[in-house]
């Protein structure tokens, strides 16, 4: 068993394992505000596995997309996260910025 | 099966929870499990497409990647009044 074998094994665990937290946190969490984050997670499980296809088939037409597709999950997974909480702040008080001082004020 | 379509049952296998959190909680909550489920299922095409020898196919998974996040966008900017 080569190096490059075991590594990229290594990493399709490593992704498979986050993207399986990812989803244990969306069922297990209460708060939608508290769900939210793992949206961010699970874009990294992606990167890690697009990475480790990658350490498998080297530079090659599949090893180049797949990166670029984790690349996108786990680029693209944040921006997705805040603009969904600023369009959930919005939907539940008309404006997103609403009440942001009592809530900084508090402890 | 080598470790590739097995890695993309365990994952297609989890998109089940997210369609549970779908049906049985807020709209918001099934709007973030859409999010999550959009990530699951481009890396499963991933997976697959490396699985069965077909490079071809990764251009599925890069293709989905987008659309689901541009389609996650539409839903949450259409949630804010209208749904």
């Amino acid at each position: 068993m080569s190096f490059s074998h075991v590594a990229a094994t290594i990493l399709l665990v490593t992704g498979v394992v986050l993207e399986l937290f990812a989803v244990l946190g969306l069922v297990v969490m209460r708060d939608v505000y508290d769900r939210l984050h793992y949206v961010g997670l699970a874009g990294y499980g992606a990167l890690l596995i697009g990475i480790s296809i990658l350490v498998r088939e080297s530079w090659s037409l599949i090893g180049d997309k797949t990166l670029a597709t984790g690349a996108v999950l786990a680029l693209i997974g944040p921006v997705l996260v805040h603009t969904t909480t600023r369009s959930f702040r919005t939907r539940e008080r008309g404006d997103w910025a609403d009440g942001i001082e009592q809530e900084l004020e508090q402890p | 099966m080598n470790e590739w379509e097995i890695a993309a049952a365990v994952i297609a296998a989890a998109i089940l929870p997210c369609l549970g959190v779908c049906l049985f909680s807020s709209v918001l909550s099934a709007l973030v499990a859409l999010e999550v489920t959009g990530t699951l299922a481009s890396t499963a095409l991933m997976l697959l497409s490396e699985g069965f020898h077909r490079q071809p196919f990764v251009d599925l998974a890069l293709a989905f990647a987008f659309l689901s996040m541009m389609g996650a966008f539409a839903f949450a900017r259409l949630m804010e009044r209208d749904l």
